[in-house]
């Protein structure tokens, strides 16, 4: 199936389908266990994962030449965590989301260093090191105080929360030994497989490369980008099978936490059973793209993480 | 929960008991419970067993909050030679289950089969004597986190020269370029201590309070003999590390949602769900398999009042 959508997506992709070798390294099987954590079926098909496998390299790529851009404008060397903040600035939600996950890792690593032999009070100030660095960021950037203020945002972030109860709706059937084969799924992402990860990615034509801390912020976006087409594609499915269903409105206006307007208003029947297939993504991928394209966007590609 | 009869029932434990603390080591013996991290939480098999004699001097040695702070020369013989066979007592019961059954009033303790296996046979905490209205043990988990790691912090009072101790002292690294103090490690108890050329000591890796304090006075007494005037100040318990499993698998999706405001799970990053309580103040690593990591105490009634507070709740997403 090769990537064939109207749009911004196949205009500026360096990488289709049909250009890479089949031996090159892919995250396909990987991608299938990622969805089905997300709330795709207990085995995704592979053309789905194979589609979402090339979105999300098209679009990091595509994020990282504008970020070397960036980069190379403020003389540095090396694509740093900053670059990538800056092409985010305009969804507070997403960084918000991104500033909350720093925060986490720092946290988890200060904790697992209590559990161990040697913690030291010397060593603290590692304990902030992410979220100093983005914060440090920010206060340069920030003309408002409302980028500052994200760090600190105490609202629930309803993107999250609508995952968080289709998860727990999933899994409240599960029995044990599915559930045991759910969580160790929920625990692949790219970030533990950092080396596949750099490969796959293939920075070789990007001028600058990514420093360690920009890959890791480029893991957690390729991932929130699977979770955010697993979303909408999910809202897409419901909809096209559920033609009948008197609640089917009810459906589609928690597609509405996409827009950022209306009230949550969440899902609450169960969604059909069956994979979710191309033709799903597709839809969803062009009905995000007509509702965040803009004349401002630079480069007419609409990212689903910014 | 009755907060204060808690607080008064362990300080009678700990006081009265040495029973009690020997009984610690018949909590669920679960080495190695975070797959990724390093085992610093594995129990050390190797306690060569003394059998006889010893509980009789258990009680007495133990019981170091009677000492003085300050170091003297005095303590000096009983200090090596009975410390070494009680320390090997306390903490971890592996070989001693024979003996807790013979010194506590009347307990129901697990058998030794309980050591080394995965189930926690369902006893009551040790030893009961009752009080004023408490949970009754029916309604408690029946299940006692077992003490991991303890970290505390002592003063000795003079600066330290740390090249001399490091080349003057067996069992220490020093290596100023990577960090600022002394490393230095014991065998019993088998701890490690960071000393500061302010004086300053962090003790970590002891099982327990009395072991904690008392391989700080051991390391006191090795830079005592060095010829630093050291003393022994402000000796106190900074955090206490535990862990224990209930035995059944819990459903993590649910436990997040409805209590969102205390807690994080994020698979991608750590397979376990950090719930922060607010009271007491605890940190507890929450697994999948059951397995209960509880941090940030600063004393042992808080890790037993967090797990009793948690308990209940994890039952509620026990995944059938």
């Amino acid at each position: 199936v090769g990537v064939v959508m109207s749009s911004p997506m196949a205009g500026s992709a360096p990488s289709s389908s049909k250009d890479r070798p089949a031996s090159r390294i892919n995250f396909i099987p990987e991608l299938q266990s990622m969805m089905f954590a997300l709330g795709d079926a207990r085995r995704p098909l592979q053309e789905t994962a194979a589609l979402v496998e090339d979105i999300v390299h098209t679009q990091l790529i595509t994020m990282l030449h504008q970020a070397c851009e960036g980069a190379a404008l403020r003389g540095s060397r090396v694509i740093s965590p900053e670059d990538i903040l800056f092409l985010m600035r305009r969804d507070k939600r997403k960084l918000a989301r991104l500033l909350k996950y720093l925060q986490f890792r720092d946290y988890k690593s200060k904790i697992l260093k209590t559990l161990e032999d040697e913690d030291t009070q010397a060593e603290s100030g590692i304990h902030r090191r992410r979220q100093r660095l983005a914060q440090d960021f920010l206060v340069w950037m920030d003309q408002t105080g409302e980028l500052l203020s994200l760090a600190e945002r105490q609202e629930i972030d309803p993107i999250k929360q609508e995952r968080m109860e289709r998860l727990e709706r999933q899994t409240r059937n599960m029995d044990p030994a599915q559930y045991a084969e759910f969580c160790e799924s929920r625990q692949l992402s790219f970030a533990k497989k950092a080396s596949k990860f750099r490969d796959w990615l293939d920075c070789s034509s990007l001028e600058l490369k990514p420093n360690s801390m920009a890959m890791e912020i480029l893991s957690y976006l390729a991932y929130e980008t699977v979770a955010q087409i697993v979303d909408l594609s999910l809202l897409v499915k419901q909809e096209m099978t559920a033609k009948t269903n008197p609640v089917s409105h009810v459906i589609s206006a928690s597609y509405i936490h996409y827009n950022t307007h209306a009230e949550s208003c969440p899902a609450t029947v169960e969604p059909p059973s069956g994979a979710i297939q191309p033709c799903h993504i597709r839809e969803a991928i062009r009905r995000y793209n007509y509702r965040h394209t803009s004349a401002y966007s630079r480069s007419g590609m609409t990212f689903l993480t910014c | 929960m009755d907060e204060s009869a808690l607080e008064r029932y362990f300080e009678d434990s700990i006081a009265n008991d040495s029973g009690f603390m020997l009984g610690e080591g018949l909590g669920l013996q679960s080495p190695a419970l975070i797959p990724q991290d390093p085992s610093q939480l594995a129990q050390d098999p190797a306690y060569p067993s003394e059998k006889s004699g010893v509980s009789g001097e258990a009680g007495d040695e133990l019981d170091l909050s009677f000492l003085p702070d300050e170091l003297s020369t005095q303590e000096e013989p009983r200090h090596d030679v009975s410390a070494l066979d009680v320390s090997q007592d306390s903490g971890v019961g592996v070989d001693h289950n024979s003996q807790e059954s013979t010194t506590t009033e009347g307990t129901q303790e697990a058998s030794t089969s309980g050591a080394g296996t995965r189930a926690s046979p369902f006893y009551p905490m040790t030893p009961m004597t009752p009080m004023t209205p408490v949970t009754p043990v029916t309604e408690r988990s029946g299940i006692i986190p077992q003490l991991q790691n303890i970290v505390s912090t002592v003063n000795l009072g003079c600066p330290l020269d740390l090249k001399f101790i490091a080349l003057q002292a067996r069992n220490a690294e020093y290596n100023p370029k990577r960090f600022a103090a002394v490393i230095m490690r014991i065998r019993e108890p088998r701890t490690t201590a960071l000393i500061f050329s302010s004086g300053k000591m962090v003790c970590t890796g002891a099982k327990s309070e009395e072991q904690s304090r008392l391989a700080a006075r051991k390391y006191a007494r090795v830079v005592q003999k060095l010829g630093f005037p050291a003393r022994f100040l402000e000796f106190k318990i900074q955090n206490m590390v535990a862990s224990c499993d209930v035995c059944f698998p819990i459903r993590l999706e649910g436990l997040v949602l409805t209590h969102q405001q205390f807690s994080s799970y994020e698979p991608e990053l750590f397979p376990g769900l950090i719930y922060r309580m607010v009271k007491p103040r605890i940190v507890l690593l929450i697994f999948v398999s059951g397995k209960v990591v509880l941090t940030g105490a600063k004393e042992r009634a808080e890790i037993y009042e967090a797990f009793e507070n948690i308990y209940p709740i994890l039952k509620g997403f026990r995944k059938q």
